[in-house]
């Protein structure tokens, strides 16, 4: 089965490259014939990847070490739950794992869209074909998780201990769906700019598309901060990391998209930005790849490096050559319908929403690459780390929240006075409510004050919305007010599912700006001993230390600390944190030892306990207590969010708005109405 | 559930008053009843653990030192060179295997010890390392320019968002002018009010 894999993904490389040429071919010489065998033969790439994914699968759970790659990342002790995520536990998995995903949607594409848009895809399968002639490439000459060792272990290695968490079993594929799924907007750019079909028809096709990588994104970002916070033990959820801004930056180029694309449906602007983005997003979707695999940047996630980030680097300009030059080639074609028409509009505040996403996104890409330039220009290194990222985003990112809250209610073209006043009376009035009573109540920190009226303000403007949608269904059709509301979102799932995304960004805000009374505390406690720490909110937690136990438990010997803990005299429970030595299959330490932090969270905040060491090997434990203010809502306010985009993607018997469809006919709406 | 929630949110409102006057922190250990009658029993024996090397570097007792806000303030500020990118408070508060951290607190607390101010502290650690040794770029000389970058890059982004709005804004108004003139002139011919109607129902929907 392991070698059927391997002959596989050799079939799926020859394949792949065939559908490369004729894709391209079909769409120049507009023959059937050859576009249904580029189609067909993407499919067969799929299923041939699928098989060498099965192959892989089959050598990971049978434990087949004579396959290098097996015996690197498992162990015959490693529960299967984590046997199997070992599959992309390494850079030669995960490679394999994205040129499946990438086929898997480009194959779904091809499906979906071959009807509606048949000019485009034949150079859709072929920009597709090529992307995942890429990663089989390298796979084949450089990353083979096929690879064999000249001998067979009598066990394998192990997988990392901060990889065996269910966080790390469900945040890399839902990264890699994000960053691998904007190739199909990617490819259906290419498609638009070679054929010269630049109507609004290719962006129907690829809004979905990219609100689906932008969920699986939001999804993979927020579900690895909380790994991060659970498994790592440092108490925080971002730290800033490389690896994690290379993540961020395509859910900002995205997020963009999805905001200005709405310009473009409705008044025909901003196609050549709307392109550009899209390009962008792929191009750093392929980067945030080059930073994990490459090592150029130092980062914590250090699990798979080697030498294929010279493969990316490589696909990263020429991909960039490509994208940016057709956008160069058709610019005379892409000139807007409409023009902006006042500074206060629906139009411009979307703009500079744009402005401020693509900002944070060319900071936090400065500030990785800082370090490099910073060598390269004066032979001097320098750590870009929290502390600058913090500095220079925070208020670009409270600027963002101001628009997040302006955006949906301003008016299309130009805002009247009485449009101003009507939308944004009570939100405005929100916003200085809760900063004047927090400046009563004196708050610390300037920032947090900002965020939380900001806040408010958007909250208000969102709770407005849909007061106002439900009481107009509710006078109009009599229907009784919850109705009324799962109606009114039904009808315009986009535009409320727009808004509830938005309620999940405010309840991220809240809890970054939490941050700002975050405590750390160091104790040495003898069992029986205790020390209260004082919250933020002014109760006290008093901790008593009970005494430390070891045993094994799974594939580890575990050294467990338990602490009593009550909260203003209430008893709260016993909470255990852990330092656990992995194990092989003969008893013996594998890694080094991991710790397994204990956590009592609720909406306010929770209690972070690590167990840092015993002093001179005995119970007399040493702890790091954290009080992290608001953490409930990092992990709430990313589910809020994600339902948002669930709403907002779910689809509609309608599809495009009447609008779109027009614009997207080739007369064009505008045509029609200025003849 | 969003009650709580809310009550959470005024609860961080109270906190921060509470926050400003009385900074949180920990109170020194000490015996709990139970803790003392343990003690009493057994002669202050402490129990020794089986396998202490399954528990990770020996830790060392935490002093009131090591909890004061000048030594965490500076911790924050210096970088762990063990290549975890993480700061020195954070690594040897963290990284349990790491013996470069504590080594570095314990240089932080002997230079405090010697009368340096944080400013000569910071100063003898990057004599040691060299910049690279800050959580952020000093700001000075080329360091500069990461922090300026991206305030440029959004002022320069302004200044062309603004400037193109304005010259549409401008040409929308002469073509308007133009349109209304020509409206005025050429009245829309052979529509019946009702077409008129739809029309400009049709313009309302599209402006939504």
């Amino acid at each position: 089965m392991t070698d059927l894999g391997n002959i596989a993904l050799w079939i799926a490389l020859l394949i792949a490259l065939w559908a490369s040429v004729v894709g391209f071919v079909a769409g120049k010489t507009r023959r059937p014939d050859l576009m249904r065998s580029a189609e067909r033969s993407i499919f067969a790439v799929w299923g041939l990847l699928v098989i060498a994914s099965a192959g892989l699968m089959h050598a990971l759970l049978t434990h087949d070490f004579n396959v290098e790659y097996v015996a690197a990342y498992t162990s015959r002790n490693l529960p299967v739950f984590y046997t199997w995520s070992a599959f992309y536990a390494g850079q030669k998995g995960s490679l394999l794992l994205w040129a499946l995903v990438v086929s898997t949607f480009g194959s779904a594409a091809l499906l979906v869209n071959r009807r509606k848009y048949p000019e485009l895809m034949p150079y859709v399968a072929g920009t597709i074909a090529i992307i995942v002639v890429f990663f089989v490439a390298t796979m084949v000459f450089a990353s083979n998780p096929f690879e064999r060792l000249g001998f067979t272990p009598a066990d394998g290695r192990g997988l990392n201990p901060q990889l065996q968490n269910p966080g790390m079993v469900f945040h890399p594929p839902m990264l890699y769906l994000g960053y691998t799924s904007i190739s199909v907007p990617f490819a259906f750019a290419v498609a638009a700019l070679i054929s010269g079909k630049l109507d609004t028809g290719w962006l129907h096709a690829i809004r979905k598309w990219t609100l689906l990588s932008w969920l699986f994104l939001s999804c993979g970002i927020v579900l690895g901060m909380w790994w991060a916070y659970v498994e790592l033990g440092w108490g925080g959820y971002w730290a800033w990391d490389p690896v994690e801004n290379a993540s961020f930056l395509p859910w900002l180029t995205m997020t963009a998209f999805l905001h200005s694309v709405m310009i473009q449906e409705k008044r025909g602007m901003l196609k050549k930005w709307n392109i550009g983005l899209i390009v962008g997003s792929f191009l750093l979707s392929i980067f945030g790849t080059f930073i994990t695999r490459s090592g150029v940047i130092s980062s914590v996630h250090s699990f798979a490096q080697s030498n294929v980030g010279w493969f990316f680097l490589v696909f990263l300009i020429l991909a960039a050559v490509v994208g940016f030059g057709l956008l160069a080639y058709r610019w005379p074609m892409l000139q807007a319908e409409a023009k902006l028409e006042s500074m206060v509009s629906r139009e411009a505040a979307f703009l500079f929403n744009n402005l401020i996403l693509i900002v944070i996104a060319f900071s936090v890409l400065w500030g990785t690459l800082f370090p490099i330039i910073s060598e390269a220009v004066r032979g001097t290194k320098v750590t870009v780390g929290p502390p600058f990222f913090n500095q220079v985003n925070v208020p670009l990112g409270l600027f963002l929240l101001l628009l997040t809250g302006i955006g949906p209610l301003i008016a299309w073209r130009r805002a009247s006075t009485a449009n101003l006043k009507r939308q944004f009376q009570w939100p405005v009035a929100a916003m200085l409510v809760t900063a004047a009573a927090l400046g009563l109540v004196r708050m610390s920190d300037a920032w947090s004050i900002v965020a939380y009226a900001l806040g408010a303000f958007v909250v208000v403007t969102v709770a407005q919305e849909f007061v106002r949608g439900t009481g107009a269904r509710h006078r109009l059709h009599g229907e009784a007010y919850p109705l009324a509301l799962v109606r009114l979102i039904g009808r315009n799932r986009r535009r409320y599912g727009g808004y509830v995304v938005h309620l999940g960004i405010v309840m991220l805000f809240a809890a970054f700006a939490g941050l700002a009374f975050k405590s750390d505390t160091e104790v040495t406690l003898r069992p029986g001993q205790s020390v209260d720490v004082k919250s933020p909110y002014g109760y006290t937690y008093h901790i008593t230390h009970q005494g430390i136990s070891q045993y094994e438990q799974l594939n580890r010997f575990v050294t467990a600390a338990s602490v009593d803990v009550t909260r203003a005299g209430k008893y709260i429970g016993t909470m255990k944190s852990e330092k656990r030595q992995h194990l092989d299959s003969f008893g013996n330490p594998t890694f080094e030892p991991s710790t397994a932090v204990a956590i009592h969270s609720d909406l306010r905040e929770d209690l972070y306990v690590v167990f840092a060491g015993a002093v001179n090997g005995t119970e007399e434990a040493v702890y790091r207590i954290t009080i992290n203010p608001l953490v409930w809502w990092v992990w709430y306010g990313g589910l809020v969010l994600a339902i948002g985009g669930l709403i907002t993607l779910w689809p509609t018997a309608q599809g495009p708005t009447p609008v779109s469809r027009r614009r997207a006919e080739p007369a064009g709406y505008v045509a029609q109405v200025g003849a | 559930m969003w009650r709580k929630s809310a009550l959470s949110l005024v609860g961080l409102l109270a906190a921060a008053s509470l926050a400003a006057q009385a900074p949180p922190g920990a109170t020194s250990p000490r015996d709990s009843a139970l803790g003392a009658a343990v003690r009493q029993r057994t002669g202050d024996a402490l129990g020794r653990l089986e396998a202490p090397e399954a528990a990770g570097r020996a830790a060392q007792r935490v002093t009131a030192r090591d909890n004061e806000a000048l030594v965490k303030d500076l911790e924050h500020k210096i970088r762990c060179t063990c290549g975890c990118n993480l700061d020195v408070f954070t690594c040897r508060t963290t990284d349990f295997t790491c013996t470069t951290s504590p080594a570095m607190h314990r240089l932080v607390l002997a230079r405090l010890d010697s009368g340096m101010t944080e400013a000569q502290v910071l100063a003898a650690f990057q004599q040691q390392y060299g910049e690279m040794i800050f959580m952020q770029p000093p700001k000075r000389g080329f360091n500069w320019a990461a922090y300026v970058m991206p305030f440029i890059g959004l002022g320069v982004g302004i200044g062309l968002v603004v400037g193109v709005v304005r010259r549409w804004a401008r040409s929308t108004f002469k073509a308007g002018a133009a349109a209304v003139e020509a409206a005025a002139a050429a009245p829309v011919a052979g529509a019946t009010p009702e077409e008129l109607e739809q029309l400009k129902q049709e313009l309302e929907r599209f402006e939504a």
